[in-house]
């Protein structure tokens, strides 16, 4: 059952850095896959040991992470088509989770942006439009 | 000295003497991805805020520690990690790993062709860090290089067969690519490391993955 995910999943599970739902599927087997906890402790071992995987360095250091920048322009659909095409891939099919993170930041701050644009707009349309009210009728 | 092209570094720096203006800004900056990488786990947003919470203190606490040439949003999350981690512990969420006991082949680890035991390449965490470093700035220039060659197919494919760990195969599927494309640029890319590694004279017994 433990073979359901890869070494380098099980590196990422270590350091809190698997997607969401595969962290609670790590979670859910280790209860009663002796295999998976096995495997988790020899991860471990090997960690202790000094030995690196290309996988645990490639996340650390967030090799091929978009920058906010570019998370920014990918909400705004300005990025180069390529470029977005791979924003979209390490953001879905690689679920990085400090990206995902940071693009639902970025995705509240301009909704709330919106909410006070919105308000704005509507205090200059009142305050442009409110003379033009008559008041004699 | 702080760089003044890091306005992190600066930042920091002013955290450093206290000023509070400097910390208010740190958090205002910073508190709205953290949250949603910790509620994307907990979907609780009070007990995300607490993590939140104990991830800035922690960063307080880790300040003497923090090298600033390390950037900060990657510094801040790792922090957030371990904290949630913490956190899924004490709510009996995510079962504690037992540590190796070196007794056996469940938990102890040796290189592969290596003659010497486990202890004897524990080294310190500092030349950990360097090996770490060094791999990783020959990484970064690689990945550069395919970014500016718009080259992205390479980074997906390295991406899916490093980070994720899939197969040849399984990788040549979702990429739309034959598996003898895969393997050869997983080749080109495994002699690339191993140059970076030869390079900065780091012991080879440390990266098994590269000589399998």
């Amino acid at each position: 059952m433990s073979s359901q995910f890869t070494t380098a999943q099980l590196e990422a599970f270590l350091d809190e850095s698997l997607p969401d739902e595969q962290m609670t599927a790590v979670e859910a087997a280790l209860r009663d896959d002796p295999d998976l906890a096995e495997r988790l402790s020899s991860l471990v071992g090997r960690r202790d040991a000094g030995v690196h995987t290309v996988g645990a360095i490639w996340r650390r250091h967030r090799l091929s992470c978009p920058t906010r920048e570019q998370l920014g322009s990918f909400l705004l659909e300005v990025l180069p088509e390529k470029h977005a095409q791979y924003v979209r891939f390490h953001l879905e099919a690689i679920g990085c989770r400090y990206c995902n993170a940071s693009l639902e930041d970025l995705r509240q701050q301009h909704a709330a942006t919106d909410l006070d644009d919105s308000r704005t707009r509507r205090q200059k349309y009142f305050q442009t439009s409110a003379g033009y009210l008559s008041s004699d009728k | 000295m702080p760089d003044s092209s890091n306005p992190d570094a600066l930042l920091v720096e002013d955290i450093r003497q206290g000023k509070p203006e400097a910390w208010n800004n740190l958090i205002a900056h910073y508190e709205g991805r953290l949250l949603a990488f910790v509620q994307s786990r907990l979907r609780r947003r009070a007990a995300s805020e607490d993590v939140v919470q104990e991830t800035f203190i922690g960063f307080l606490t880790s300040l003497p520690n923090y090298d600033t040439r390390r950037p900060l949003e990657s510094w801040l999350f790792s922090i957030a990690a371990h904290k949630l981690t913490d956190y899924l512990r004490r709510e009996g969420r995510r079962p504690a790993i037992p540590f190796s006991t070196g007794d056996d082949s469940s938990g102890a680890w040796e290189p592969a062709g290596s003659a010497r035991g486990a202890s004897s390449i524990a080294r310190s965490g500092e030349r950990h860090g360097l090996e770490d470093q060094a791999v990783a700035d020959g990484l970064r220039q690689q990945i550069d290089r395919w970014r500016s060659q718009d080259d992205w197919q390479k980074i997906q494919c390295m991406e899916l067969l490093f980070v994720v760990g899939l197969g040849n195969k399984q990788v040549a599927g979702q990429l739309e690519l034959s598996e003898q494309q895969v393997a050869n640029f997983k080749f080109d890319f495994l002699e690339r490391l191993r140059t970076i590694v030869r390079g900065a004279r780091l012991n080879e017994d440390i990266f098994p993955e590269l000589y399998e």
